[in-house]
């Protein structure tokens, strides 16, 4: 794999793990239904 | 006395979170994002799609989120009765709903059946049924006989795949008899994290194949993964790479079909839509970029190799899944517990999808017709079980193509134009900007105010007015690479498609007008 190849599967691996991570723990921290 | 009849609910929030996120992972996350990205730039592939992913995809989330948790406000679950909740003084919009209900309903009729080969396969693949089987062409004979399109020595006629048909038929009515949160709800939460035990155990044993053959040291995983992820930027410029992604944006997350309205109705008033509809979202991607990319691609270039591996990319997402992969799977140890985890791994992905689309209908005849759950599904099972059969029988017609045109692709993007322009223009920023607010555990950013408006319905119109302009669509349309012994079954498919939908806008004006007569009654 080329180096641009890596590039682009960190960057999106990282933009789309970062997100949900966020929004888990968010969601965990947050209240229920009502 | 008028009873009101009390609308089901979801029980938690991971629960409602699940069931989207179950909706949208479907057989595409790990068959089409992969050869789409393949064959339109690789790794460039990405920035057409993060770009449709961040003003298209999520955008359609909140405001299909929006709108139906404000719709089930009104006690309506289904598009016919939210956008007429939104827009109330015009008659005829309840109608333009209709494909709300028409959408998932045939993709259910054909989804169905895919998904019960999925079963079938992982039941062969703990048999050992294709272990033997070496060749593209053999393997290719084994799904042939399997459809029932050939007598082989592998089967016999469709009497197999039938089976396994009405096993998934009743498993899906089963799981919706029992409701939101007794039914769906329950699935999804113990589905989602096992597909996702599933989709990483295949990641992992693909990442480290290493490089199986010594002879033939280029077929490595690393290379294999080089041929999905190298960005080739001269792609960028074709218009055609940025509809694919645009495209594979609106398939991969459900939005534009009728679902997530449907199972937003069952929230409250003041639960949250933006976090819950992210998080959603996000779970999808992880899915489609990471375990979706990392395994059938990678793993068909380490054993077919560079030359092979580019027609295996564009020979579409059935032969990459019930052909290439079998193939890849029986050349490892414990071929048949890795073939069960991937096709199993497609079943729970296609379950937890199907259900989906089944709800809308269910929820229209529970909402508007007042008819409890259990007739209601009963209703559902019987039409949609008798719809189904012509996409089994007539598979080699070109039925299901034609269903998932239409169903799966057109009226997707249709559905999406009307519900965003009612959105921001009809119900109006501001006032959409509160509702999507209410319960809020975030805040959108507010740049999505102007992406809303502006650029998500402009991306949505020129992606409808590229379906006409595109010579694949076009020779859909006019049937023109249909053989002419063909045409008579896609005729008939059209003419019950239209059916269908009439039925539908013939049964929105009985409710409707049920309901007026039951108003003027109070009054």
């Amino acid at each position: 794999m080329k180096i641009g190849g890596w590039v682009f599967l960190m960057v999106s691996w990282g933009i789309i793990l970062s997100l949900t991570t966020f929004c888990f723990i968010k969601v965990f921290s947050k209240k229920e239904l009502k | 006395m008028v009873t009101t009849k009390k609308r089901d609910t979801w029980g938690s929030r991971l629960g409602i979170i699940m069931a989207v996120a179950g909706s949208a992972v479907g057989l595409g996350n790990f068959l089409r994002f992969p050869a789409k990205a393949a064959s339109n730039g690789g790794g460039a592939f990405m920035i057409p799609y993060f770009v449709s992913l961040f003003l298209l995809g999520i955008p359609l989330m909140w405001i299909e989120w929006t709108l139906g948790r404000y719709g089930g406000g009104f006690e309506h679950g289904t598009a016919p009765g939210i956008f007429h909740s939104i827009w109330q003084k015009n008659r005829f919009i309840k109608y333009f709903g209709v494909i709300g209900i028409f959408g998932p309903l045939v993709i259910f009729i054909y989804y169905t059946y895919i998904e019960a080969w999925t079963l079938a396969y992982s039941y062969f693949a703990l048999l050992g049924k294709y272990a033997g089987i070496s060749n593209q062409g053999g393997m290719q004979s084994f799904l042939r006989g399997f459809q029932g399109l050939e007598h082989n020595q592998y089967f016999q006629g469709i009497g197999t795949a039938y089976i396994f048909f009405l096993i998934t038929f009743i498993a899906n009515i089963w799981v919706i008899y029992y409701g939101i949160k007794g039914g769906i709800e329950k699935l999804c939460k113990w589905a989602m994290p096992l597909l996702f035990v599933f989709g990483v155990v295949l990641m992992v044993r693909v990442i480290t194949l290493g490089t199986p053959d010594i002879t033939k040291p280029d077929w490595n995983v690393f290379n294999g993964f080089g041929f999905l992820w190298n960005p080739d930027f001269s792609a960028l410029k074709s218009a055609k790479v940025w509809l694919e992604a645009a495209g594979q944006i609106f398939f991969t997350l459900s939005v534009g079909i009728g679902v997530i309205l449907t199972y937003a109705s069952y929230l409250s008033k003041g639960d949250d839509v933006v976090l819950s509809g992210l998080t959603a979202a996000s779970t999808n991607e992880v899915a489609e970029v990471i375990l979706g990319a990392s395994i059938v691609i990678p793993a068909a270039f380490v054993f077919f190799g560079p030359v092979d591996i580019q027609s295996i990319a564009r020979s579409g997402v059935f032969n990459l899944g019930f052909v290439t992969m079998p193939l890849v799977l029986n050349k490892l140890p414990l071929a048949a517990i890795f073939g069960f985890a991937w096709f199993f791994l497609l079943f729970l992905a296609g379950i937890t999808s199907s259900i989906s689309l089944a709800q809308p209908a269910v929820a229209f005849l529970e909402d508007e017709f007042d008819i409890n759950r259990k007739k209601a599904v009963s209703i559902f099972g019987i039409v949609s079980f008798l719809l189904c059969q012509p996409a089994i029988f007539f598979l080699s017609r070109g039925v299901v193509d034609e269903l998932d045109f239409w169903g799966g692709t057109f009226f997707l993007v249709l559905f999406a134009t009307i519900e965003t322009i009612l959105f921001a223009w009809i119900f109006g920023m501001e006032k959409a900007w509160d509702e999507i607010h209410k319960g809020a555990d975030m805040r959108v950013p507010k740049i999505y105010k102007f992406v809303i408006k502006y650029i998500t319905p402009l991306f949505l119109l020129s992606i409808l007015v590229s379906y006409f302009w595109q010579k694949e669509s076009r020779a859909l349309i006019f049937m023109k690479d249909i053989s002419p012994v063909n045409q008579n079954f896609i005729l008939s498919t059209r003419l019950g498609l239209l059916l269908m939908f009439l039925i539908l806008a013939i049964l929105v004006k009985v409710a409707w007008r049920k309901k007026r007569m039951q108003a003027g009654r109070i009054k």
